[in-house]
């Protein structure tokens, strides 16, 4: 549970962590998107030489961006397997059944490897560099204008904001109750497949009661204190847009202009 | 069944920059059919020490020994299991852990797990849900039904069903009215008394340690800095004042009359203590006076 990097904030005072978090999110947002016009040596070099230099910047040593891949690494690996027994095109090196080893395959292996590799870093360096609230905030004023058209942008941000606040609270509460259940003589992740699924039950029904109890007390303490929706309200963190912001900016476009001309 | 710890350190997040040391050099012993008292400030590693009686977490360096049992540092996980059947935890608000269906069942799981019958831990449940004072009608009722005072007991009986021989209780009065926490801790006390269960005590309460425990532990930033019995550490209010731990009422109240002039030899714990020291003291003065 300790080793979960998603949604975890490590305090400092880089460039990156000065950024504007709606700078960071755009840019997070856009560096997904630009990753698939990747395609070969060239780009996806650049792109890492890129994610290398903002990892120096924020400060924050490698092993953590490593770390971060861990929990996907299954999921990568998956991925990776198939594009290596399933592609075809190129010179095949071995076939069995439906199975085919090509060139053109491991090539492809590499890149989707690289692909995941890249975005889970550059994720992680979002959500290590800015704290929750920020990027909630950073969320809710980038999608403002879909205030025109009746999208809740307010109450998703809220949403958005409670869920990542409770994170941290929910896996102590989780913690908390295995041990419980721990004493009582449950063996999580142990024995067969049936028991193992059975030994979540005792594990997700406290969990379950004391979450609805802590919405209604959440509630009730919101309301006291006078929310009413997020209409006219205002805001206590003002978001400023720097001179970093625009260069972070320009620096994608260029990024952009030059992915476009390397790629095949 | 005693318990010894040896040179233990626990550092949490070991490797990691949010590594945080909870335990330094740790060592202790605990005596069987005893009643200790761990007390100390939060964040001073008291529930760190706790998760290691029952092998929730394995020493960094170090070992501790449940009777026969050795945990160290490279102690597999399945022979901790052992462990925990013979010692009881009941947690800091220990009714978060309720979850079965009926009362009856959630007791009885402890002892399901550790491999009684269905009829067995049944009858075991409805043996220690009379301990606990529960009445039968709650029996098949759902626990979430039930006041948080019944929820507590519920989950006492939960623990107690595993029929351990030392009880760790982390502040188990924590959040009852008065009436409930004299009627816990005096549950508690005749366990002790009755079941010769080896009682271990997290608590803020002073009172409680005065009333109930003979061997106290005291924990401040993860080391043991008093390891001796209530009358000794409470016969010194300046160091517990350096300490920011308080004294049990009766002895503050003591305190107060010795620095009014009355002559007590030692500072009294309990209201017994205080009232039979004052008698003493009077039955010489009245002597004295009608001689």
């Amino acid at each position: 549970m300790d080793k979960m990097l998603l949604g975890r904030y490590i305090n400092g005072d880089s460039l990156i962590h000065r950024m504007d978090p709606r700078a960071k999110l755009f840019l997070s947002f856009y560096f997904i998107v630009i990753v698939f016009l990747c395609n070969n040596w060239q780009t996806y070099v650049l792109m890492a030489a890129l994610v290398l230099l903002f990892i120096k910047l924020s400060d924050i040593s490698l092993g953590f961006f490593i770390k971060g891949v861990r929990p996907l690494i299954w999921l990568i690996l998956f991925t990776v397997l198939l594009q290596i027994f399933f592609s075809s095109g190129g010179n095949v090196y071995w076939q069995w059944g439906p199975f085919t080893v090509t060139d053109r395959g491991l090539l492809n292996a590499v890149f989707v490897f690289c692909r995941f590799v890249l975005i889970i870093f550059m994720s992680t360096l979002l959500t290590l560099t800015t704290t929750p609230i920020e990027i909630s905030d950073g969320l809710e004023s980038l999608l403002k204008p879909l205030t025109k058209i009746k999208v809740p942008v307010y109450e998703i941000a809220l949403m958005l904001s409670i869920a990542l606040r409770f994170v941290p609270t929910l896996m102590d509460e989780t913690t908390k109750i295995m041990n419980a259940q721990r004493a009582r003589g449950v063996n999580f992740g142990e024995g067969s497949l049936i028991k193992q699924i059975k030994s979540v039950i005792p594990l997700l029904i406290p969990l379950f009661v004391s979450s609805f109890n802590r919405a209604e007390d959440l509630a009730t303490a919101m309301e006291a204190r006078g929310y009413h929706g997020g209409e006219g309200r205002t805001k206590y963190r003002k978001q400023e847009w720097k001179q970093n912001d625009t260069i972070g900016v320009i620096l994608f476009i260029v990024l952009t202009a030059a992915l476009i001309f390397l790629r095949s | 069944m005693s318990i010894h710890i040896e040179k233990l350190n626990y550092v949490y997040q070991s490797g990691t920059p949010f590594s945080h040391r909870a335990l330094t050099d740790v060592s202790l012993d605990i005596a069987d059919n005893t009643y200790t008292a761990i007390i100390g400030h939060t964040g001073s590693g008291k529930s760190t020490l706790l998760q290691h009686l029952n092998g929730l977490l394995k020493p960094t360096s170090g070992s501790l020994t449940v009777e026969n049992n050795k945990i160290t540092a490279e102690t597999k996980n399945k022979e901790l299991n052992d462990l925990r059947r013979h010692v009881g935890f009941v947690f800091q608000f220990p009714e978060a852990q309720l979850f079965e269906e009926t009362v009856l069942k959630d007791i009885a799981f402890a002892p399901k797990n550790f491999g009684k019958s269905d009829e067995e831990a049944e009858q075991i449940a409805v043996k220690m849900a009379k301990l606990v004072g529960l009445p039968d009608s709650v029996l098949q009722k759902s626990p979430f039904e039930l006041s948080g005072g019944q929820m507590r007991r519920v989950a006492i009986a939960g623990v107690l069903a595993m029929e351990p021989q030392i009880l760790v209780l982390d502040e188990p009065t924590a959040g009852l009215d008065p009436k409930g926490r004299l009627e816990m801790m005096e549950m508690f006390d005749r366990l002790h008394k009755e079941q010769h269960l080896t009682i271990i005590l997290v608590t803020h309460q002073m009172n409680d340690v005065a009333n109930y425990a003979d061997h106290v532990i005291v924990m401040e930033k993860g080391r043991v800095i008093a390891d001796s019995q209530p009358a000794e550490i409470f016969s010194d209010p300046e160091w517990l004042k350096a300490h920011h731990l308080g004294l049990p009422q009766t002895t503050a109240f003591a305190a107060k009359l010795q620095q009014q002039g009355v002559p007590f030899k030692t500072l009294p714990l309990t209201e017994a203590q205080l009232a039979a020291q004052l008698a003493d003291m009077m039955n010489e003065q009245g002597g004295g006076l009608r001689g």
